[in-house]
Formats: structure tokens, sequence, C-alpha cells
């Protein structure tokens, strides 16, 4: 019954490992199906990000229990190049790898919380969290 | 048997309320548990296993007395086996093991109370006579050491006070749950799929719609349209009183996700003031199928389907060939 | 693992078991466009019943389908999209716009012999 799970980041491969091992904590934190599937969604965006534009890094998912208020928390994190704009990355449309641009501003409709820090030639790390309603 | 049904519901129930290694770790910090108090509460081990008997009957003496309580006495099934667990209990708060079993156990007993409808203060005022009787019992029988007895009692009063948190969590949780579960029914009276003939649906969406209403118009219709195979829907917006750039967002999600599915959506009831708000709103209303009234898009999702089925009736369906 | 794709007279289809990664999505593409040239096939369905998640990269990879059959002359339906797939999809802001959709296999296939006969598309 751990509640965190750890989930490296190489491979296209490993963005099925990190959504499916969210599903099922969302599951046991008790999500409904349609919250569940959310999650994997927004955790599939985040993790090919890194795939995309770090090539390496990871996701470190884990359930909250902050004073009756529960829910899940997912960190993605990686060593990558790093954003120049964030402002202009979290908006819609916006690709600098000709694709929908929509990860980045769906994943952050999709949770309750959405926190990204980068820092250019040191990586970027994204914090989402969702709670139980 | 029973046994291990109820064990499967007690632990289904902890994880639920998040209840694991941590979350126990942490209650026991929150009532000042130590490893020191291990050996005091051993001390008087013998003290209250040697008299559980009595210690369950004040519980229950309490409780007897009380109005309030009268559920819980009155079904002599529930009764029993809530005194079995109390006795249980007793035994088990003074082994030394505070872990997951620990608290299967106090679960278990809490989901009893809840079933029973036990409020929390009447739980609590019998659980008070039982502590004071067990520290009565104490006090005389270590005279000789008052403050070991009174150290020893006080130790074991943590672990009292860790159940209590437990048992109050359950009956909380439990009767959330029964609260959850009205709203849920009221929802779901408040966002109607209509089943019109066979594989049509009539969304029919009244009143003020907010992103949480939205959201269970959507699932709700998304799960009809599978249950019923459905391949058109007609969504009537007569009674959608304003229309914001929020709400028409949620309903254009709505369509969109229907169509995901392959479903046709005809919008009906749209005024002309609502159509020059969406227009305004830059809500292009060429990507929505609009007509009219009621009674209208119902005529249209029939030709729609009319169609359907003249086509597929010619068609002696797929020729099965190798691949 | 790849995705077999079947040949149903002149309609070739493809059902997903599985998750998939994104490489085995790419193969799934490149084998449908090298197909449906070769078969001179009028259809393609794609049947996505047993995917949990339809993420940016599927949604793109299903168009990118969809378009190139179109320019071989076929018509592309995805099949099967979950209701909760198909709400996630749309809160994230992902559409499968251009490309059709129907219920199941069944209805799919419908689809695409309708467009055959009324030698059009059908407006969606
Ligand atoms: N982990 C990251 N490291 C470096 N750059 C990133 C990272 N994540 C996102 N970006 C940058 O932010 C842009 C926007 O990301 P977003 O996920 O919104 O869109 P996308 O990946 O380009 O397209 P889509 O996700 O729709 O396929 C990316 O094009 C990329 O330039
Ligand atoms: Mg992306």
């Amino acid at each position: 019954m751990s509640a965190e799970v750890s989930v490296p980041i190489e491979r296209d491969a490993d963005i099925v490992t990190a959504r499916q091992e969210g599903r099922q904590l969302a599951a046991a934190a008790g999500f409904s199906s349609a919250d569940q599937t959310i999650i994997a969604l927004a955790i599939s965006e985040i993790t090919r990000n890194i795939v995309s534009y770090a090539q390496r890094g990871k996701v470190t998912l884990s359930r909250m229990d902050e004073g009756g208020r529960r829910g899940i928390l997912i960190v993605a994190q990686d060593d990558g190049p790093g954003i120049p704009d964030i402002d202009l990355a979290m908006r819609d449309g916006y690709s600098t790898a000709k694709s929908l641009g929509v990860g980045l501003p769906g994943a952050r409709r999709v949770m309750d919380e959405f926190e990204l820090v980068s820092a250019l030639g040191k990586g970027t790390t994204v914090t989402m969290k969702k709670w139980l309603r | 048997m029973a046994d291990e049904i109820q064990q499967a519901a007690s632990k289904a129930l902890m994880r639920e309320m998040g209840l694991d290694e941590a979350n126990i770790e942490r209650r026991k910090k929150i009532v000042g548990f130590e490893a020191s108090d291990v050996p005091r509460i051993a001390a008087i081990r013998d003290l209250v296993t040697q008299h559980t008997d009595d210690y369950v009957t004040t519980f229950f003496n309490h409780l007897s007395g009380l109005d309030d309580a009268r559920s819980l006495i009155a079904s002599r099934a529930i009764a029993e086996r809530a005194r079995q667990l109390k006795r249980e209990h007793l035994v088990a708060m003074v082994q030394g093991e505070y872990g997951m079993k620990y608290v299967e156990q106090r679960i278990e007993l809490g989901t009893l109370y809840a079933k029973a409808g036990l409020d929390a203060r009447v739980f609590l005022g019998a659980f008070h006579q039982l502590l004071k009787h067990i520290g009565s019992a104490v006090m005389k029988q270590v005279d000789r050491k008052p403050l070991d007895g009174f150290e020893s009692f006080m130790s074991l009063k943590k672990i009292a006070f860790f159940d209590i948190g437990l048992i109050v969590d359950v009956l909380v949780f439990e009767r959330e749950r029964v609260i959850r579960q009205q709203q849920e029914s009221i929802r779901e009276l408040s966002t109607p799929v209509l089943q019109i003939r066979e594989r049509l649906l009539l969304l029919p969406i009244i009143g003020v719609i907010d992103t949480q209403r939205a959201r269970l118009i959507t699932e709700s219709l998304l799960r009809s349209i599978r249950a019923n195979r459905a391949k058109v829907v007609v969504m009537d917006i007569t009674g959608v009183a304003t229309i914001d750039s929020k709400v028409s967002n949620h309903l254009l999600q709505t369509v969109t996700a229907a169509r995901l599915m392959g479903a046709h959506v005809i919008v009906t009831g749209l005024s002309a003031e609502v159509a020059q708000s969406l227009v305004a709103l830059g809500i292009e209303l060429s990507k929505l199928n609009t007509v009219g009234d009621l009674q209208g898009g119902l005529e249209e999702a029939e030709r729609i389907l009319g169609y359907r089925v003249l086509t597929t009736a010619t068609d002696a369906g797929p020729a099965p060939e190798g691949s | 693992m790849s995705v077999p794709i079947l040949k149903q007279g002149d309609v070739l289809i493809a059902s997903i078991q599985a998750a998939l990664s994104d490489r085995e999505l790419a193969q799934l593409h490149d084998a449908f466009a090298d197909q449906v040239g070769r078969f001179r096939s009028r259809g393609v369905i794609i049947d996505v019943t047993a995917l949990d998640v339809l993420d940016s990269f599927a949604t793109r990879t299903l168009r990118s389908i969809a378009y190139t059959a179109k320019l071989r002359g076929a018509n592309a339906v995805v099949v099967g999209i979950q209701p909760d797939v198909a709400f996630a999809m749309v809160q994230l802001g992902l559409s499968l716009e251009g490309v059709a959709t129907a219920l199941d296999l069944e209805e799919g296939l419908a689809y695409i012999r309708d467009v055959a006969k009324r030698g059009s598309h059908r407006v969606r």
C-alpha cells in the first residue's frame, strides 16, 4: 500500500507506464472513472513533453491527505533545456514542434492546481494536483 | 466467511478513508503515543484483560439507559456483535500492537456503530464511562505506587484517544457518504436524458448551468449514448435562461464529446437573443446543427435516423472476406 | 505489439487491443498509408474501444490517418471512443475535427457504405 510511485521517463513506452500507474493510484484514492481518465491524460501530456523536449526525466505520483482534503499529486521533473518563455508555452496552440500546442494548457485546465517551474539549461518541473470532490 | 467479507469491507473503507501506514503513524503522533508507552500499558495488561466483561458491561449499560442509542441496543444481532467487538477491543488495547490490523478492527466496530445510526456524542459518552471505570480500577490496584498507575493509565488513554479519532472519523465519513449519495440522486434528477425512441435521445437543459452541473450533464449524456447506442441527440436549450461565454463553452464541449462518440447533436430552442450572444461570444453557429424548435429538431432527428434505417435495410451487412 | 490490420472487402479495419506507445501508433499510421494505396481501399476503420486514454499524440495520429486515407480516396472513421475518454478529451481541449466518428464497428461499416453510396462525404 505504498502511497508514492516514481516512474523514470526515458522512452515513449514509459509514458504508457506512467499514465497506467497514475490511473491506478487515482482509482485507489477514490476518484471516479471519469476523473481517473482525466488524470491519466494529463500525465500522458506532461510525460510526453519530457520525452519530446528533455529526453529523460521522471514523474512522481503520490496521494495527498491534507487536513481531510484528499487527492493526487503529480510531479514531473527533467534536466532538459528548460522553457525560455513560460507564458508563451502555456498558451493554447503554441508549439515549437509544429504540434497542437495543447499539452501544457490542457493539463492546466483539467487539474485543480498546476505549477510550472523552468530554468534555461537546467530543466523543467511541472507540479499538478487534483482534489477529490 | 462472514468474517472475511466484513474484513474486506473494513479494508476497503480504510483505503477510501486514506488510512494507510503513514496515516496511522501520524495519528499516533497526534495523541502523543511513544515507544515508552508500550511497557506502561503492559503493566496494566492483566488488570484489563481479567475484567473485560465488567468494562464491556459498563459501556453497554450506559448505552441502554439512553434513548439515543436505542437502535444499537434494539437489534439483538448488532448488539451481540458490538459486544464481542468491544471485548476484543479492550484486549487489543493492552497488547502494545497498534498497526493496520488493530485499526482494521476499530474500523469494523465504527462501521457497526454507523450502521446502527449511533451518534458520535453518544459513543463518546459511553466510552468515557468505560475509561473512568478502568481508571479507577487501575488506581485501586496500584495504590502502593500511585504515580506508576497514573502513568500507565495516561499511556492507555493515548490509545483510547487514538481509537476515538478513528471511530469518530468513520461515523463522519459514513454520514457524509449518505449525503453524497443524496446529492447524486438530486443531480441525476436535474439532468435527465430521455430516450425518445430507439437511437434517439432528448436532453432538455433547464435552469442555471455552472461548471459542476455542465460536467454532470455531459457525463450522463455520454453514458446514455453508449448505453442506448444512440445515433442522434436533440439538445433542447429552451430552458436555459442566460448564456455567457462559460455556459456556451460547456454546451460546445458537450456537443463535441457526443460527436467524438459518433452521435449527431441537434441543438434546438435557441432564441434569437441567445443566438446573437453566441455569435457575439465568437461561437461559430455553423459548427452546431441548430433547428428552431424542439418539434423541428425531432423531425430532423427522425430524418437522419430514417435515412440510416433505409440504407442499412437495403444492404445485407458486410461480406466476410479473408483478411 | 503492433496492431494487425484486417481487410474486409474494400475496407481496412484496425482494432486496437491494448494501450499503444507513440511508436506503435506511428507504425499503425504507416501501415495504413501503405495498405490503403496497395489495396485501393474505400474505407478505413480504426477501432479504439479498448483504449482508455486518447491524448494529443493519439489524436494527431488519428487525424493524420484520416487525412492520408482521404488523399488516397478512402474514408476513415474512428469508432468506439468511450464516454470517459471523450469527456477527458474535450476537457483537455482535444477534438477530432474533420474525422468521422461512429459508435462502434458496426456503425463504422454502415457509415462507410453510406458515404460510398452517396458518392460524397456526409456532412457531420
Ligand atoms: N519539459 C519540457 N522541456 C522543454 N520544453 C518544453 C517542455 N514541455 C513543454 N515544452 C515547450 O513548451 C511547448 C508547449 O508544450 P505543449 O505540451 O503545450 O505543446 P506541444 O508539446 O508543442 O504540443 P502537444 O502537446 O499538443 O502535442 C513545447 O512546444 C515546447 O517547446
Ligand atoms: Mg506536449
